[in-house]
C-alpha cells in the first residue's frame, strides 16, 4: 500500500483505516488486551475510534457532543494531521509524541488510558502514513 | 570458522565517593581511546555498530560501557540501594566517568554519548576538560526539560512499552526498521533505570548561564544532532554550540535522538567528520 496522493473522503477513510489496522500483524499479534476508546480531532472532522481486543469495533464519523464515550483525545490542527499523513513524515510530524513536544498536538483525558495501550496506538496512528487523513 | 566477534567484554570495579559499581564494558580497536555512553534508560549495544566498525576501530580503541543500574553493570556493591529513589546528578555522572577513566587507565580519551550521554559530555567539559582530548556531545543541549515524567514507572501501565514505545518517535522514519525496533527492544529492559537518569538530564542539568566556562580550546566540543530529534532539535545543538568557545556543530540529516543505535551507516559519515575535525584519524591533522 501506498501513501495517499489525494485525500480521501471520510467514508473512503475510515474503510481504509479500519482494514489497515485489523489486518495489522503488529497491532494483530501484540493487541489481544487493546481494548479503549478515542478521540481523534482533526479539525476539520472528528472521529472516535472504538477499540476491542485490538479490532476496531466502531469507528463514529464527526460523532455529536454527547453521543459516543471515549477515554482520551488526540487533538491537532488539519495542517498537522496532514503531515502524518505522509509517506515518509518530515520531522515533527513523525510521532504524537514529536508532535506533542513540537507542534500543536494535544493529548487530553485519561492519559494512563492512552499509556497503557501505547505501543498498539503509536503502530494504529503510523497506519496514518499508508491509508492518509481525511482533512 | 566459528563467527566470533572481535568485540570483548570485561567488568571493572570503580570506586565513586564511597560507592563500588562493578562495571560492564565492551571494547574493540586499538588507538586514542573512544569511551561511548549510552542513552538514559537503556545499555551499551546501543554502540554495536560503532563496535564493529573497522574503518573506526583502526585507529580507534572504542569502549562502550554500562553505567551503573544498567544492562550488564549492577546498581551500586555496596549500598541498600533499593530503600532509596534513584536520582542521578550530574556530580556523580561526571566524577564516575572520571573514575572509570582512572581504573582503565585511560589517557586523554575522546568522549561521546548521546542524549544524556551527550548532556554529561558538556558537563564533562565543563568540570573535566584536563582529562579529555575531546567530547563529542551527540543529541545534547545546554538544557534539556520535559522529560522526567512519572509515567516512565506508573504501576498502572507497562513500564516496559511505556517506556519503548514513548521514545519510539524520537527516532526517524527513514532508520531502518529492524535497527529501531533492536532499539525499541532495548528501552523495554531498563524503565526503573530510566526515570533516575532523566532527573539528571531534565532537571540537574541545567548549564544555559554556564556555557561560556567551556573551554573549547582546551577540550574541543563537536556536537552532533539529528533533525528528526524532537526534545533537542538541531537549533537547540546549534544554539549550544555558539555559546560554547570554538564550539562545533553538526546537522544530522534524516536521524533521530539514537543515531549510533537507530542508523549506525547514516551516522558514522557525521561520526568520522567530527573525528577529523578533532584530528584523531590516522593521517588527520590536528
Amino acid at each position: 500500500m501506498t501513501a495517499a496522493t489525494t485525500t480521501p473522503t471520510v467514508e473512503e477513510w475510515v474503510r481504509s483505516f479500519t482494514d489497515a489496522s485489523d489486518r495489522d500483524p503488529e497491532i494483530q499479534a501484540h493487541g489481544k488486551y487493546f481494548t479503549c476508546g478515542y478521540l481523534l480531532d482533526m479539525a476539520d472532522h472528528h472521529f472516535v475510534v472504538r477499540m476491542t481486543s485490538g479490532k476496531v469495533a466502531e469507528l463514529a464519523i464527526d460523532p455529536g457532543p454527547l453521543d459516543v464515550g471515549y477515554q482520551f483525545a488526540i487533538r491537532a490542527g488539519a495542517e498537522t494531521w496532514r503531515g502524518f499523513g505522509t509517506e515518509v513524515p518530515a520531522p515533527m510530524f513523525h510521532g504524537i509524541w514529536a508532535a506533542t513536544f513540537r507542534r500543536d498536538m494535544k493529548l487530553e483525558g485519561d492519559v494512563l488510558v492512552l499509556m497503557q495501550n501505547l505501543r498498539c496506538i503509536t503502530r494504529q496512528i503510523e497506519l496514518l502514513r499508508t491509508v492518509g487523513v481525511p482533512v | 570458522m566459528p563467527r566470533i566477534s572481535p568485540v570483548t567484554g570485561h567488568y571493572v570495579t570503580v570506586d565513586v565517593d564511597d560507592v563500588q559499581y562493578k562495571v560492564f564494558y565492551l571494547e574493540n580497536g586499538t588507538g586514542q581511546p573512544l569511551l561511548c555512553q549510552h542513552t538514559a534508560g537503556c545499555h551499551n549495544h546501543q554502540w554495536r555498530g560503532l563496535l564493529e566498525d573497522e574503518e573506526i576501530t583502526a585507529d580507534h580503541r572504542v569502549i562502550a560501557y554500562d553505567l551503573p543500574r544498567h544492562g550488564k553493570s549492577d546498581p551500586p556493591e555496596n549500598t541498600e540501594w533499593w530503600k532509596e529513589e534513584y536520582q542521578l546528578t550530574a556530580e556523580h555522572y561526571t566524577k564516575f566517568i572520571v573514575a572509570l577513566c582512572d581504573e582503565l587507565e585511560l589517557e586523554q580519551p575522546i568522549f561521546m554519548g548521546s542524549s544524556f550521554g551527550g548532556n554529561v559530555a558538556l558537563q564533562l567539559a565543563l568540570r573535566y576538560p584536563e582529562r579529555f582530548r575531546a567530547v563529542i556531545p551527540v543529541e545534547a543541549a545546554d538544557y534539556s526539560p520535559g522529560f522526567y515524567l512519572d509515567w516512565w514507572q506508573h504501576p498502572h501501565a507497562n513500564a516496559a512499552q511505556v517506556c519503548a514505545s514513548g521514545v519510539w518517535d524520537l527516532m526517524a522514519p527513514q532508520s531502518p526498521e529492524a535497527d529501531r525496533w533492536k532499539t525499541w527492544f532495548y528501552y523495554s529492559q531498563g524503565s526503573e533505570a530510566f526515570k533516575g537518569d532523566l532527573y539528571f538530564y531534565s532537571v540537574d542539568h541545567d548549564l544555559r548561564d554556564k556555557l561560556d566556562q567551556i573551554d573549547g580550546d582546551r577540550c574541543p566540543v563537536v556536537m552532533l544532532t539529528g533533525t528528526y530529534d524532537y526534545l533537542t532539535t538541531p537549533e537547540d545543538g546549534r544554539r549550544t554550540a555558539g555559546q560554547i568557545r570554538n564550539g562545533e556543530f553538526i546537522e544530522m540529516e534524516d536521524i533521530g535522538h539514537f543515531p549510533m543505535s537507530e542508523n549506525h551507516e547514516v551516522f558514522r559519515r557525521y561520526l568520522l567528520q567530527a573525528l577529523d575535525r578533532i584530528g584523531s584519524r590516522a593521517g588527520a591533522q590536528a
